[in-house]
């Protein structure tokens, strides 16, 4: 099935909806409340370190733990692929003529299709953990990897239960199916030849593997059959038990907002069994490479082995919420299930669901390992973007048209002086916006788009003579096209703002793209062009007290991509980094230079933090708009979550937009707002474009709008 | 808040029941009850069983430590019927000596190399009932292992 056709297919179903919806509310407090008096930043960039290592230590790491394990008669088997790891594990079952194995929840083997292959071998893996269990009886796939049945409801369960075991059940009595699994599991741990587990961690000091659960499956899978089997990636090897401890203490915090686990087992080796002839468990570890071991010396894909598995950035991730992980992933889910299928299965397999990411970097920030998954899905988009190709459209407007200032700017004025047929105000809110697009497919048709300015920011800035002001305090204000061409009175009322103030704005001598729609589309070349041109237009640093921003998308990436794209360029590269450092939000300088406001008019406001200003700028100007107008400030539930923007991901992927602008939509009305406040031009976009098209009342405004209409400086 | 507080108020959060006992309220106590499978040194208590298919209703096991953090025991369970008993028993009871009770995961590690550095170890942090939410999220206990769990603080020991 092609993807959109997946895509379509999950976002009908409502149970996966409900389900995920309500999941990623009640994950965020329970998680929030599980760190709760700890650093987070902290604790994760202790995991982060601790795994932070080159080839060479893994193995030293793993010839440890083989030694442990093997002075005592345990069998230690490094898998070169998927397949060598499934023929091991099936030729130790049948070397012990088991005809069952029971197996604790493992991603590894989902990685390499275990039961598939020992099934085909006429051998029985049976899955202990009740996620695990539910899907093998429904011949399904896990859709996120710690609650992998999280797409199911009760009455499916039920059904499923009542086929397999022939009695009735209850469809809404979950405790009583949970009866049924400890029932129906219970005899399998006796009847099994093997046990199998994966390992959480792997302690080189003493050959000890960690395994955390809340089942207690693990613990009955490695303690009653007579063989234990070990499947792990190199990747979960550790130094020592406080590094294993580190990981621990993260690991359900970030996986379920536990504290901690019902489970953490703690085994080595050889423990005794009276199953076993010998009196003493036979134990086989099988190490698995699949790939992942070159990019321990890869300079960035060495940071997706620093995963531990929790889960937690599809827990975060809003695409995720809208198509689950059957369709958001392969065998590994969420961000670092985009990441894993390119590094392990190639990019053929990811090129498509790579796409699917929108780059808000929630997942970035929420993961306990400190890996920076947002840049390194962003890398492989260009990797398969120059590869396969990208939407030929795209690739000829950003080729001929964005990439070229001179002939963007002639189009769009020409297009501004003929969309005349087309413009229409909206009634809500007196706007001018494009009546009907033609041609536009149905699923994009869920937002209002704007009409393009009569006049471009630059005209206008010149034309009203604001380039005369001049004064000893100057700021550098870099537009970027959705303020040039679709909203220059955002770009004006900051000008205004702070001439009035005595400082004087310059902006660039020519209007460019800061690059980011070809690098979200995965169009380096192009990216590369815009950058440049970006950059040969912004005047020297120096001369500058800051360089404003109005979109943060723009300034995120002046501050970080533009210092990837002229690595091979030391001139540009130097002035690019001095750009970074003084890329600042127009809210951060405003706080920042103590200027002073009194409020006119009570209208009740809420504010939309964008993705880019909390995470590629550091700031949200949520804390400095509550503290001017006190109790006309109402907090927006999940402020900082996407709004489904994601520049031309609107378009691409306009039905996963638009769920996630809808849950927006949603919590601004229960905010009771009359104003949404934001600093994102995008956002303003996305956001108005949905209240217009649903014709909800609430007035949208970037900061320097609602400053120019309800502040007055004092 | 003290350690003993802070334990206590982690294992109530996992639904743990939790009983801050003299050395002879326990001895009391122990007099009223009857366990399917004691491991109790402290008391010279020992009463052996292996636990089969058919689970066993109550384990008392006395244990290693207890971990302040995050309201966790830790229990040596190389032995297998002491294993097979934990794993298996509707109702979990663990005795832990307050004087066993350390403040975070970190101070038990060189417990857990002492004890799984020689030729088989078998050590478990257990912190509350077996649980799952794998329906629907909701969570339910006893999916595999011991439906309840409490703990005697004994604060002679």
């Amino acid at each position: 099935m092609k993807i959109h056709d997946q895509i379509n297919e999950k976002l009908k179903d409502e149970v996966l909806y409900k389900n995920l919806k309500n999941f990623a509310t009640a994950y965020k407090a329970s998680k929030e409340n599980a760190y709760k008096g700890l650093d987070f930043e902290s604790l994760r960039t202790r995991v982060h370190d601790l795994k932070d290592r080159d080839l060479n230590k893994v193995m030293q790491q793993f010839n440890q733990f083989r030694e442990n394990v093997e002075k005592h008669g345990c069998k230690v088997f490094q898998a070169k692929t998927g397949e060598d790891a499934c023929k091991y594990i099936a030729d130790v079952m049948k070397k012990h003529n088991a005809k069952y194995m029971v197996k604790s929840k493992s991603m590894t083997s989902e990685e390499i299709l275990l039961n598939h292959y020992l099934e085909k071998e006429g051998l029985q893996p049976i899955e202990t953990d009740l996620g695990e269990w539910i899907l093998q009886l429904a011949n399904e796939h896990p859709s996120h990897m710690v609650m992998p049945a999280i797409h199911k409801t009760r009455q499916q369960v039920a059904k499923i239960f009542a086929d397999y075991t022939g009695e009735e059940v209850d469809p809404d009595d979950i405790k009583a199916m949970v009866e049924i699994a400890r029932r129906f599991l219970r005899d399998s741990y006796f009847k099994s030849g093997v046990g199998m587990t994966g390992a959480n961690v792997a302690v080189a000091s003493t050959g000890t593997i960690g395994l955390v659960t809340n089942e207690g499956n693990a613990r009955l899978s490695s303690t009653v059959p007579p063989v234990h089997i070990v499947l792990v990636g190199y990747e979960k090897l550790c130094d020592d038990f406080n590094q294993a401890l580190d990981i621990v203490r993260v690991l359900p915090k970030s996986a379920t907002g536990q504290t901690i686990t019902s489970y953490t087992t703690w085994i080595k080796g050889r423990t005794p069994s009276y199953k076993n002839e010998e009196g003493i468990k036979e134990t086989h570890y099988v190490f698995l490479d699949n790939g992942r071991l070159a990019f321990f010396e890869h300079p960035k894909f060495k940071e997706a082995l620093k995963c531990v598995r929790c889960g937690s950035c599809a827990n975060i991730c809003p695409a995720y919420e809208m198509v689950g992980g059957h369709v958001y992933g392969d065998r590994y889910i969420g961000s670092i299930g985009l990441i894993l299928t390119a590094l392990y299965q190639g990019d053929e397999a990811a090129k498509d669901i790579l796409k699917m990411c929108i780059g808000c970097r929630a997942c970035s920030f929420n993961c306990p390992s400190g890996i920076d998954l947002q840049t390194l899905i962003s890398d492989l988009k260009l990797v398969v973007g120059k590869k396969y190709g990208i939407n030929p459209i795209k690739k000829k407007v950003f080729k001929n048209l964005v990439a070229k200032p001179d002939r963007m700017k002639s189009v769009l004025s020409m297009g501004a002086n003929f969309q005349f047929p087309l413009t229409k105000t909206c009634k809500t809110n007196d706007e001018k916006i494009i009546g009907t697009v033609p041609m536009l497919p149905k699923e994009m048709d869920f937002r209002k788009f704007p009409a393009l300015a009569s006049k471009t920011f630059s005209k206008r800035f010149y034309k009203d003579g604001f380039d005369q002001f001049t004064s000893d305090r100057k700021v550098f204000f870099y537009p970027g096209c959705a303020v040039e061409y679709f909203y220059p009175e955002m770009g004006l009322a900051m000008v205004k703002l702070l001439q009035k103030s005595g400082i004087q704005v310059d902006i660039p001598k020519k209007a460019a793209c800061c690059g980011i729609p070809a690098i979200a589309s995965g169009d380096p070349d192009n990216a590369k062009t815009m950058i440049y041109n970006t950059i040969d237009n912004l005047q020297e640093p120096k001369d500058y007290e800051a360089l404003l921003v109005l979109c943060p998308t723009c300034g995120g990436a002046i501050k970080h991509e533009f210092l990837d794209f002229t690595k091979e360029d030391p001139n540009r590269y130097k002035k690019a980094s001095m750009l970074g450092d003084m890329v600042t939000p127009i809210g951060k300088f405003l706080e920042e230079n103590n200027i002073k406001f009194k409020v006119k008019g009570n209208k009740k406001v809420t504010y939309h933090t964008p993705c880019h200003d909390s995470r590629s700028l550091g700031y949200s100007a949520e804390s400095f708009l509550s503290n001017l107008i006190g109790k006309q400030f109402v907090p927006l539930t999940d402020s900082n979550v996407c709004c489904g923007f994601g520049g031309t991901y609107s378009l691409d992927f306009a039905s996963i937009s638009n769920g996630i602008l809808n849950k927006k939509i949603e919590n601004i009305q229960a905010s009771q707002a009359e104003l949404l406040v934001t600093d994102c031009p995008g956002c303003v976009m996305q956001i108005n474009g949905g209240l217009m098209h649903k014709k909800v009342p609430v007035k949208v405004l970037h900061l320097t709008e609602f400053i120019e209409n309800y502040l007055e400086i004092i | 808040m003290n350690d003993l507080e802070r334990f206590i108020e982690k294992s109530e959060l996992v639904g743990s029941e939790n009983l801050v006992l003299s050395n002879d309220e326990f001895s009391m106590l122990l007099k009223k009850e009857r366990f399917d499978y004691v491991d109790v040194p402290s008391f010279n208590l020992k009463k052996d069983v292996r636990a089969g298919e058919e689970g066993i209703g109550t384990a008392l096991v006395e244990v290693d430590y207890g971990i302040a953090e995050t309201g966790t025991v830790v229990l040596d369970s190389c032995e297998e019927n002491k294993r097979l008993a934990t794993c298996l028993a509707e109702k979990l009871l663990v005795v832990m000596p307050l004087s066993k009770l350390v403040s975070t995961l970190n101070h038990v590690a060189d417990f857990l190399e002492e004890r799984t550095s020689d030729k088989g170890g078998y050590v478990a942090f257990i912190t509350g009932a077996s649980r799952t939410a794998d329906i629907e999220r909701v969570l339910t206990v006893g999916v595999h292992g011991p439906k309840e769990m409490t703990v005697y603080i004994l604060n002679d020991l």
